[in-house]
């Protein structure tokens, strides 16, 4: 009996699927559904479907039909594939972490929106629009959660800009939330007309 | 006397003639109507005016005067359509009296008036006495009893059911600084009033005060169920005048932006003493008080200035009992709303002072006792706190004693703490150095100087020395998986700068029998939504057997070295690094790997294909000798540079794990940027499944 003395080479092969996302023109519509799906987290109503990530290749596709490696090991590492060419990245932990405080807040804030205690501004933020509908006790609170929000709604729209790479992207991306808060609200919550008046959705 | 006077006078003077040619039989007078035009006196006139006498029997007469219009001293201000009428007034040769008038009257302001008036007028000295009730006013009743001679008048007011909304309506309109509120509320009121002609002398009052709800129109100012009690004096002096107000909340909830206080179970009361100057605008505070039953307890007196200029031209305030949780809850926190302490649930109590002087905080002495402070959001947490807090506002050198038994910030664990603080006007440094336990550690702080600079900037820097500190304890407290080892450094110059926490010095971690150095770290927004940390790390002779015990990773035995440049975390994850990690040259260890190892790795990739290890004869080989391994990533934009030990190029990949004699096993990898996010992921899913599934 010959002794097999085969030097046992195992190679994991990995295959490459990344693809790099560079955006050099900002691109408003994606921007917009970026938007559109924060804003619907936060506001706790149900986000469209995204499109399913692409399934792991599996790794009998990428056998070599005769190799001279007796053993083989694959590794796949699931990568996730590149976004659509004019997607923005909102997927950063900060964002993430931004998005978490908001929702949460939210709950509180949602009967005062309701209410007509509470209002959304014309540049992407909220203010207090009648304190007096707001019981006595609960006042210093909501001014609370409403200082506490736009610090966060802030940091997000700075935090968005930098995760693409244009940190001067900040104007924009404010712009658009705040056409986004105001269209995606329920109706019945009030925002600030152009005039400096108030109306109802 | 003035010549209108004069002639009304002579009139009443001939009544008791023309009554006792009336009595006279054969003569009989009925009516007469005297046309008496326009009469004034001081700080009133009349126009218009006619008396109609109808002289009765037996010293009575029916007596109907009337005036087109007067006008009076403020408040009273203009009255038209004037009818005073008495049906049977009583005339003597000293008096005349009307117990059983009607006065009758338009005003602007009051409306129609029918008002029961008594009066007595005695010709000898001049003196009206009067007794008017049934007045309407703002949505109440009012009633004036008093008297008036030559010029002095006094009177006494009974006032009822006074609309408070009304009430502020009509006191907004005089004075601008008043405010005008909606709702409900009404108003009891008794005064007495003294004066000469228009100008008062002197009053005293006793109000109550009863709101189901009022606002006014901003909702910056609102009540309910209220219950409020005030009486007071006030007298005229040179230039003002000296008032002496109390005033108690018996029941109720009230928002004074930013201040929302409710009264409870016993009456919050206040008290004042002071000098108004009318000219100036300037309060001479001799006393005051300010009692919100176990809670706050504040005495103040000095000098405001209404006027232009600071408003505190000079003011002590003792505090002499502050409960945290009222003193904080209620009066400080709406003002710290937002900031590092906006969040606090507090105990413990609070005494001290405070001296303004020239318009400026001159003076600050606090004292701290047993005082508990913790962050709601669980940043920090301070326990025991005891402290003597001195400051000047004029630069004098004062020295604050500080001590706690413990806390912690986030959940790193603080125990016993001793500082001595000088401060010198906007600055404070330590007195001698101050030792702060951290875990089983100490933080040992040699020098500490700390400035507010333009707009209450904080500016602060610290050299010490951090003893060491157990890792295990560290990493349970920071969420992470044990680690064994040590935690020291010494910490040359640690600066915050607005914001931005730099360490000038080497921070040392033993660990894992290896050693990692820390440097150039940088820390923004410590406390804030989204800290920042950045730093250099160098790691040398990690014992790898202790690596992989610890996260049950399976075992690789040997020893590695590492880079990382550039860490930058955000919320305490890693955004950007780029590190590189080896065997180190040269090691003479033992090098193996575990099978288990082995399968870990290949099912990070979500294959499961390790089995095929375990399918072949090399089940037998529990591990496998190498020869070197390494892994390196350059992080950026959440994808990984990736690369190994050393370039596996003749198959366009490289080497995780070079093998190394018989059974041989090279681990290669291929993929040259790498999802971060979904590599994390997984690694903790593996890592997970071996802590639940035992081998």
């Amino acid at each position: 009996m010959k002794h097999l003395r085969i030097p046992v080479t195992l190679a994991l092969l990995v295959f490459v699927a990344a693809c790099v996302t560079i955006n050099v023109y900002f691109p408003a519509e994606a921007a917009e559904r970026a938007a559109d799906r924060i804003i619907r987290d936060v506001y706790g109503q149900p986000v469209p479907q995204q499109p399913a990530p692409a399934e792991p290749q599996s790794l009998n596709d990428h056998l070599p039909a005769a190799s001279p490696v007796p053993l083989l090991v694959l590794l796949d590492w699931l990568v996730t594939p590149a976004h659509a060419a004019a997607d923005i990245s909102v997927n950063t932990p900060a964002i993430r972490q931004l998005e978490a405080a908001m929702e949460k807040r939210h709950q509180q804030l949602a009967k005062y929106y309701t209410d007509g205690a509470v209002g959304m501004t014309q540049d992407g933020f909220i203010t207090i629009r009648d304190q007096k509908l707001i019981a006595l006790q609960d006042r210093n609170t909501v001014k609370g959660l409403v200082a506490s929000e736009n610090r966060d709604r802030n940091a997000l729209y700075v935090e968005i800009a930098k995760a693409n790479g244009h940190p001067e992207w900040e104007t924009e991306i404010r712009e658009i939330f705040a056409r986004r808060w105001i269209d995606n609200a329920p109706s019945g919550w009030w925002y600030q007309s152009g005039k400096g008046g108030w109306k109802q959705k | 006397m003035s010549v209108p006077g004069r002639r009304v006078l002579l009139t009443l003077l001939c009544l008791p003639g023309l009554l006792l040619v009336g009595t006279l039989p054969g003569h009989a007078f009925n009516a007469t109507t005297l046309q008496l035009g326009t009469l004034q006196g001081e700080g009133w006139h009349a126009e218009g005016l006619q008396l109609q006498i109808n002289l009765q029997d037996d010293n009575r007469a029916r007596i109907l005067l009337q005036a087109q219009s007067a006008r009076l001293p403020e408040p009273l201000g203009r009255l038209t359509d004037l009818q005073l009428e008495c049906a049977a007034a009583e005339v003597t040769a000293v008096r005349l009296d009307c117990p059983d008038g009607v006065l009758r009257l338009q005003s602007g302001q009051y409306a129609k008036q029918q008002i029961r008036a008594r009066f007595g007028y005695r010709f000898t000295d001049k003196r009206l006495s009067f007794d008017l009730t049934g007045i309407r006013l703002l949505g109440g009743r009012l009633a004036l009893r008093g008297e008036v001679a030559t010029g002095e008048w006094q009177v006494d007011v009974e006032a009822d059911g006074l609309s408070l909304p009304q009430l502020s309506t009509r006191l907004a309109a005089i004075g601008p600084a008043w405010p005008r509120l909606e709702g409900g509320g009404e108003l009891a009121l008794t005064a007495h009033l003294q004066g000469r002609a228009a100008a008062l002398g002197r009053a005293r009052f006793s109000l109550r005060l009863r709101s189901d709800s009022f606002t006014n129109a901003a909702g910056s100012l609102a009540g309910e169920d209220l219950e409020v009690r005030a009486n007071g004096e006030a007298r005229a002096i040179a230039g003002g005048w000296r008032l002496n107000l109390e005033a108690s909340a018996d029941r109720g909830r009230l928002y004074v932006e930013p201040l929302f206080i409710e009264v409870p179970d016993q009456a919050i009361q206040a008290t004042a003493r002071f000098d108004y100057q009318i000219s100036n605008r300037q309060v001479t505070l001799h006393s005051s008080e300010y009692r919100h039953p176990g809670g706050v307890a504040l005495a103040a007196n000095g000098h405001i200035d209404l006027a232009t200029g600071p408003l505190l031209r000079d003011l002590q305030v003792e505090l002499q009992e502050g409960r945290l949780a009222t003193l904080y809850g209620t009066y400080l926190r709406p003002w710290f709303a937002g900031t590092l302490v906006g969040e606090l649930e507090t105990k413990g109590q609070v005494t001290g002072e405070l001296h303004w002087l020239a318009g400026e905080l001159g003076r600050v002495k606090l004292d701290l006792a047993d005082l508990s402070l913790r962050d709601r959001d669980g940043r920090f947490d301070l326990t025991g706190v005891d402290g003597r807090l001195r400051w000047s506002g004029d630069g004098t050198a004062e020295v604050s004693d500080l001590h706690w038994q413990g806390g912690s910030i986030y959940r790193v664990g603080l125990g016993l703490a001793d500082l001595r603080v000088e401060t010198t006007g906007k600055k404070a440094r330590l007195v001698e150095p101050a030792r702060i336990q951290v875990l089983d550690g100490e933080l040992q702080l040699e020098k500490l100087e700390l400035e507010i600079g333009e707009a209450a900037a904080l500016r602060w820097q610290v050299d010490g020395i951090l003893t060491p500190v157990s890792m295990q304890q560290l990493s349970l407290a920071l969420g992470w998986p044990e680690f064994a080892g040590k935690l020291s450094g010494v910490i040359p110059a640690v600066r915050y700068d607005d914001g931005h926490l730099s360490v000038g010095g080497i921070l040392l971690v033993r660990v894992f029998d290896g050693m990692i150095t820390l440097s150039d770290v940088s820390l923004e927004r410590p406390l804030g939504v989204i800290p920042r940390l950045q730093l250099d790390a160098r790691i040398t002779g990690i014992d790898l057997k202790a690596l992989t015990g610890a996260f049950s990773f399976g075992r690789i035995e040997g020893r590695l070295d590492g880079r990382v440049d550039n860490l930058e975390m955000e919320s305490w994850r890693p955004v950007a690094f780029d590190a590189a990690f080896t065997t180190p040259e040269g090691d003479k260890s033992r090098h193996r790997i575990s099978q288990r190892a082995v399968d870990n790795i290949s099912s990070i990739g979500g294959g499961g294909v390790g089995g095929v290890l375990s399918r072949s004869f090399l089940r037998f080989f529990k591990d496998f000798p190498y020869d070197r391994l390494g892994i390196r990533c350059r992080l950026e934009n959440g994808v990984c540079d990736m690369g190994g030990v050393t370039p596996a190029p003749e198959v366009g990949g490289y080497y995780l794990v070079k093998g190394r004699l018989l059974p041989h096993l090279d681990v290669i990898g291929y993929a040259d940027r790498v999802d971060w996010e979904s590599l994390v992921a997984q690694i903790m899913a593996v890592t997970r499944q071996q802590n639940t599934v035992s081998e």
